[in-house]
């Protein structure tokens, strides 16, 4: 055994750029490669929406800010968004000037069923990166979501949730060495549950530089506990809010009547790299942008 | 364990005697081997010119090394020929280090009052937060197994990487020199981080040498930050079985490279919370893991930390918040710290120590690296 050389891998780390450069900006450059990052939020606040895109601009050169690379989508939540991909490949041809091939041909899609078969799944995916003739290598795995696997398949029991808590770390430390082997960047998504008695029990517990985590008004917590949190190198957070506008388009509050305006942050919860910030952004047509404020 | 040092402390007058018989009879040979921090108290010259020294902030033979005659003289309101004869003698016993063994009847033994010197010249190393070093006595110890734990987020990994940095600070400035082996079983550890933290290190080092040498000559500052990561072993870990195997092979790896004066284990837990069918072969294996850890902390005198992961326990019907691996894993380690947020602030908590006071104290993680928490700053100024 010898060690790694830390200056060597000063030079070969690398981001996937998100396909914005504001939120790029606010991940430090994106999400990085051999290490696995966790993206939370509540059903419609736009996880999918960033894992597409993310699927999309791995394909751009490293010089764009991609990893010139194919992606691996495994996704649990059926069914698979197949017209939002091709709405967000086209728009991501016209901007990018890719007129040649067809994005979507470089994100292999699986559905994912049950825990044990996404890793069943892992192991053949080593085998797949390695022997794969694939146009670009595989250097993004996506995990669109986690949580929906653990969500029915256990009981709420000791035996049960300890079960639950091995497969976590096994699940983790798999993705970890396919990270680690193949300089992967792995996003995986989770979902989020409701508190119903705060500061109390489990979900209670403050983890991250947020203390406590809203969204649409109600205080939330990511699913699947403490344990899958010790299993993920960086949290992000996706929280959406209602604000009401006093001015838009030119007109003034007493014209519009105040205008309920659909708000949404990306705030970084832990990361070894980061500090804690967050950043507005919005999703439109053409995918995921930050807003500059 | 208090009650022993200070017994210890009244018994020292009495032998004290004997040992200053010992050394004049001897004349200019070192007690023990090594060269330690106060090593100064050595020096065969008369107790009343050793206290001046002491007070004087020349603790070690090595300070002395590059002070001239006429500055040592002032510093310590004596002579210039005095000061001179002090000078001849440190330089003399400095080169002739090692001259005697300790005579003791079994190899390897020590008597209590060895023991105590040991621990008052124990070395540290700091966490960079003056609160936190408050707490531990000076920062973390050498020849110690110090264990920390929080919940994700709270900076385990950061204190990982800034220890990685802080023990290379130089002796000039109080540090180590040494080197730092990191094994990285999560992939927690960022390249971009550890040069973001060693670059304030060193700016705060250049800070501090501005400050203090204003009249002496300046010492040069000839450290840059990839200097730092070049003298940090880093080791990735896939598995519990290499994890196994890497302990294993420490000894041999730190044989070759001596100056290595901590290791951390970032964390000890990933890999043995995955697989474990077996709960008693796991606790078998953690503990020989462990005592290998504190094995290699005492054989070259390194500081060894593990940083380990919180669990929920079931007890008594409600949940508690507890480092994970278990109970029997609780007694593998000298010190225990948790780290754990107290409203918006960073707290750590001295949760076991055979030596230190149960204590806790605020710290926060800023973009360079470890420092004293925000609301302290203010008693800081004051002082």
């Amino acid at each position: 055994m010898t060690p790694q050389n830390l200056l060597e891998n000063l030079s070969t780390i690398q981001k996937c750029s998100t396909g914005c450069p504001i939120l790029d900006r606010c991940l430090g450059g994106g999400i990085p490669c051999n290490s696995v990052t966790e993206v939370v939020a509540e059903s419609g606040s736009g996880k999918t929406q960033i894992c597409l895109q993310l699927a999309l601009h791995a394909q751009l050169p490293v010089s764009s800010g991609g990893l010139a690379a194919s992606s691996l989508y495994l996704y649990t939540e059926f069914p698979f968004p197949f017209r939002r991909l091709h709405q967000l490949s086209v728009a991501f041809r016209s901007s990018n000037c890719r007129s040649d091939e067809n994005p979507c041909d470089d994100i292999f899609v699986q559905s994912v069923h049950s825990a044990g078969e996404l890793l069943d799944i892992m192991s053949k995916t080593e085998s797949f990166i390695e022997n794969s003739r694939t146009r670009l290598p595989v250097r993004v795995i996506v995990i669109d979501s986690i949580a929906a696997l653990f969500r029915s398949e256990f009981d709420n029991t000791p035996v049960e949730l300890k079960r639950r808590s091995s497969l976590f770390f096994k699940i983790s430390a798999k993705l970890k060495a396919l990270a680690k082997r193949f300089n992967l960047a792995v996003l995986v998504t989770n979902q989020v549950v409701d508190l119903v008695v705060p500061d109390e029990g489990i979900n209670g517990l403050r983890i991250g530089n947020l203390g406590c985590l809203y969204s649409s008004g109600r205080r939330v917590c990511p699913a699947l506990g403490l344990a899958w949190a010790n299993c993920v190198n960086s949290r992000l957070f996706l929280s959406r809010y209602e604000e009401v506008v006093h001015e838009e388009n030119g007109k003034s509050y007493e014209e519009t009547g105040g205008v309920m305006k659909q708000m949404r942050q990306l705030h970084v919860v832990f990361a070894p790299h980061l500090p804690g910030s967050s950043c507005e952004f919005v999703i439109k047509k053409e995918g995921v942008f930050g807003v500059e404020r | 364990m208090k009650g022993f040092e200070v017994d210890l402390t009244r018994l020292r007058g009495g032998i004290f005697h004997f040992r200053r018989q010992k050394e004049d009879l001897r004349l200019g040979g070192i007690e023990s081997e090594g060269d330690e921090k106060m090593d100064v108290w050595r020096l065969p010259i008369s107790a009343s010119l050793r206290g001046k020294l002491i007070s004087a902030g020349y603790t070690s033979v090595t300070s002395l090394s590059s002070v001239s005659s006429a500055n040592l003289a002032q510093d310590l309101n004596i002579s210039n020929s005095e000061a001179l004869n002090v000078l001849k003698v440190a330089s003399h016993s400095g080169g002739s280090e090692c001259l005697n063994e300790n005579p003791s009847i079994i190899n390897g033994a020590q008597n209590a009052w060895d023991l105590l010197h040991e621990e008052e010249s124990l070395t540290h190393i700091t966490t960079s937060c003056a609160d936190l070093d408050g707490i531990l006595g000076g920062g973390i110890h050498c020849k110690e197994v110090t264990e920390i734990g929080g919940v994700p987020g709270i900076g385990k990994t950061q204190l990982g990487i800034q220890l990685a940095v802080n023990v290379q600070i130089p002796h000039e400035f109080g540090g180590l020199g040494g080197k730092a082996i990191y094994i990285d079983t999560e992939g927690s550890f960022m390249v971009e981080r550890a040069l973001q933290i060693a670059d304030a290190c060193i700016e705060d080092m250049s800070e501090y040498n501005r400050f203090l040498r204003k009249d002496c000559q300046p010492c040069q500052m000839k450290m840059e930050p990839k200097d730092i990561l070049e003298k940090i072993f880093y080791f990735r870990i896939c598995s519990y079985t290499e994890q196994i195997a890497l302990i294993n092979y420490l000894d041999k790896f730190i044989a070759e490279h001596k100056d290595v004066k901590v290791v951390v284990v970032d964390s000890v837990t990933f890999h043995f919370r995955q697989d474990f069918e077996d709960m008693a072969l796991r606790t078998r294996v953690l503990s020989e893991m462990a005592l290998k850890l504190m094995k290699l902390a005492k054989k070259f005198s390194l500081a060894v930390v593990l940083l380990n992961q919180v669990t929920m326990k079931h007890a008594e019907g409600s949940f508690q918040l507890t480092l994970a691996l278990g109970d029997s894993w609780s007694h593998s380690c000298t010190n225990r710290v948790i780290l754990y947020w107290k409203g918006d602030e960073r707290h750590a908590y001295i949760d076991k120590s055979p030596s230190l006071r149960s204590a806790s104290a605020p710290y926060s993680v800023t973009t360079r690296g470890i420092r004293n928490s925000a609301s302290s700053h203010k008693r800081i100024k004051m002082m």
